[in-house]
């Protein structure tokens, strides 16, 4: 009952008139900057950090909560009517959600998408509200030892367990922890990897790296390697609105990519890829139409979409309680943050309880504002869609750049800019993963820490990892999913030979 | 068997980062008071963990190439050739734009970058994207400035930007 006590506060905080505004703004922007081709969530909200440079830290949070999802949604309209997924987690929508436009049947597919958005995100903000305090409650436990072992775990997933190489994962990861040591360590104050170069002494900067990595990096990409493509556009036509059969076979789809999506967030399970192919190939299995499949099957775009949105709240549970983040944009969200000074956690709980319990109640807030604007505005949203490439992405530079040049006024930081897109052309050409590198930049730092503060604890004993069960438990769950993977792969290689 | 050129240097360079990062670690110092662990302990981990990285990426790519890697062929990834033009109208675009954006002003910067970009993407409309990107920086330069209190530099426009009001 505590929780719901600080949740009607949060809301108190959340439907204050100028809040309400922010919030109106930030899902209003989320979604233009999100409907854009080639601008995922994590690039979305990167580029428009800048924009809360100025506010204070409530409604810089509300506006984010917006930006979040209205990219998330503004994601899903560009793969519909488009067919380029900005993200891996729309490529499911792309399958049936294509096929349906193609068919002449968007309307109905951006219907689907955007209501069982608004169900999945209000039911799985009602899961997170329920499990916020409890992990609060257990998260006030751990030690620095603990939460050393839990952010190896968060590692070792995030670039490791998932994807497609373990090793391009790991290389991607330790490139991000190397970032994240560059400029003054905390706990001495020694400059490390600066190089004399004030710039560099404030650290790595996680919208530099992320702008350049998903902005820069994917402008020379397409340059290079897609501008002479062509695109087919499919038109809107027809009625927006679904029929019943479309309500009936699309609000199981709902309710079940709830069910996948919402607890796929909140492990560090590489955000929404896998909940949304796993939603869809469930759908698949159970829909009574599994011939349309394929050809522009409804629920292959409810399921993957609710799963998607879900899972994007689920994500909220371990970057709020434990400040752990588990995919780019919750690293984004969590840069985020610290420049507020507010280092997500379970105490931000207590010392900050109407910062956090107004951010949940925004999320109830930005899932009505996200249904009541989109389906009306999504005229807009396709005109925003024939915007030819060159102005496209001439635009997105002017804009990114912007953001990495405010920090110090200064070209050095332009030059990192141009470095981390250099960096992002060659990780998307040769396949290697960018959210653990976004992910290592920013929980690298919060890692070194509890590291070295559980060893001060010990006196310098690092078995203090292993004796304490909590920690103990993390590290050998953490060390049986690289092993167990390996010893299987080889046992069945053995018996094909 | 399969080997890129571009594999074989992308994991020599992971691993001549390795060595630059222990290099440097080695100068840090050691002493870290009651944890016996000082700033140089992670960044030598980091570093030979990035060494082990790259041995491993060079040993993958002279035994068969990365696996489960993209396809070379550009056709085969659904794309065209790489185009050098376009990459290098960019990358200059976004030089010229560092070395102006001091003295020339954020909106003098932008137009050229703006113009750049869109050449990179096969834009042959120079008046037109002039035309766009003057007008997207100075809608950006008034919101920030004028909105967001955001200290961006005025340059050669500020006597035209100031007599506006922005």
């Amino acid at each position: 009952m505590e929780a719901f006590e600080a949740l009607l506060a949060g809301f108190g905080v959340a439907l204050k008139p100028i809040n309400l505004l922010w919030g109106f703004i930030g899902v209003t922007l989320g979604t233009f900057v999100g409907v854009l081709p080639g601008v995922g969530p994590a690039l979305t909200v990167a580029m428009l950090l800048p924009l809360t440079a100025k506010l204070d830290p409530t409604g810089a949070l509300i506006m984010f909560a917006g930006i979040y999802y209205g990219a998330m949604f503004g994601g899903s309209t560009t793969t519909i009517l488009l067919n380029t997924p900005g993200e891996s987690a729309s490529i499911a929508t792309a399958l049936e959600g294509n096929r349906m436009a193609k068919a002449g049947r968007a309307g109905p597919a951006l219907a689907t998408a955007a209501i069982g958005s608004f169900v999945a995100g209000t039911i799985a903000t009602v899961l997170l509200t329920l499990l916020a305090p409890l992990v609060v409650e257990v998260a006030l436990k751990f030690g620095p030892a603990e939460y050393f072992s839990l952010m190896v775990f968060a590692f070792i997933t995030v670039s490791a367990v998932l994807g497609t190489s373990t090793v391009r994962g790991l290389t991607s990861l330790f490139l991000g922890l190397f970032f994240g040591l560059v400029g003054i360590d905390g706990q001495t104050g020694q400059p490390r990897f600066a190089f004399g170069v004030g710039e560099l002494l404030d650290g790595v900067d996680v919208v530099v790296l992320a702008v350049g990595l998903f902005a820069v990096g994917e402008a020379l990409y397409v340059a290079a390697y897609q501008s002479r493509l062509t695109e087919t556009l499919e038109k809107l036509k027809g009625s927006i609105w679904m029929s019943k059969a479309d309500w009936k076979r699309s609000w199981p789809a709902w309710l079940r990519a709830t069910g996948i999506g919402f607890p796929f967030g909140t492990i560090p399970a590489g955000g929404a890829e896998i909940p949304t192919f796993l939603s869809y190939t469930v759908e698949k299995k159970l829909s009574k139409h599994p011939e349309e499949f394929g050809k522009g099957a409804i629920e292959g775009v409810a399921g993957p979409e609710a799963a998607n949105n879900a899972s994007a709240t689920g994500v909220l549970v371990p970057l709020l309680t434990l400040g752990i983040p588990t995919s780019a944009t919750a690293a984004i969200l969590l840069g985020a943050f610290q420049n507020y000074g507010i280092q997500p956690g379970p105490l931000l709980f207590q010392s900050q309880a109407e910062l956090v319990w107004g951010l949940i109640a925004s999320l109830y807030v930005g899932n009505v504002i996200l249904l009541i604007l989109n389906l009306p505005l999504i005229g807009i949203w396709v005109k925003v869609l024939e915007i030819p490439k060159d102005i496209l992405y001439a635009s997105i530079l002017v804009f990114a750049t912007l953001g990495a040049y405010s920090l110090h006024q200064s070209w050095v930081d332009l030059l990192m800019l141009y470095v981390f897109g250099l960096l992002g052309f060659a990780m998307r050409r040769w396949d290697i993963p960018v959210a653990p590198a976004v992910i290592g930049l920013i929980l690298g730092p919060l890692a070194e820490t509890q590291f070295r503060r559980a060893l001060s604890i010990s006196q310098g004993d690092p078995s203090v990892f292993f004796t304490q069960p909590i920690s103990a438990g993390f590290l050998a769950v953490t060390a049986a999913l690289v092993v167990v993977p390996w010893v299987v792969r080889r046992a069945r290689r053995r018996k094909a030979t | 068997m399969r080997r890129s050129a571009a594999e074989v240097a992308l994991s020599l360079g992971v691993l001549a980062l390795g060595v630059g990062v222990a290099g440097v670690t080695a100068t840090l110092p050691s002493e870290g008071g009651y944890a016996g662990i000082g700033p140089n302990f992670i960044p030598g981990v980091v570093g030979a963990g990035i060494i082990l990285l790259g041995l491993w990426l060079a040993f993958e790519a002279f035994t068969g190439g990365w696996r489960n890697a993209a396809p070379d062929d550009a056709a085969a990834r659904g794309e065209h050739a790489f185009q050098g033009a376009g990459f290098a109208w960019i990358s200059a675009g976004l030089f010229v734009h560092m070395a102006l954006i001091g003295w020339a002003g954020f909106v003098v910067a932008g137009v050229v970058l703006f113009a750049c970009v869109a050449r990179g993407f096969g834009s042959v409309r120079i008046a037109r994207d002039l035309g766009l990107g003057l007008v997207l920086s100075i809608a950006i330069y008034a919101f920030f400035v004028q909105l967001l209190n955001v200290n961006l530099p005025a340059g050669w426009l500020a006597p035209l930007l100031g007599t506006a009001g922005i």
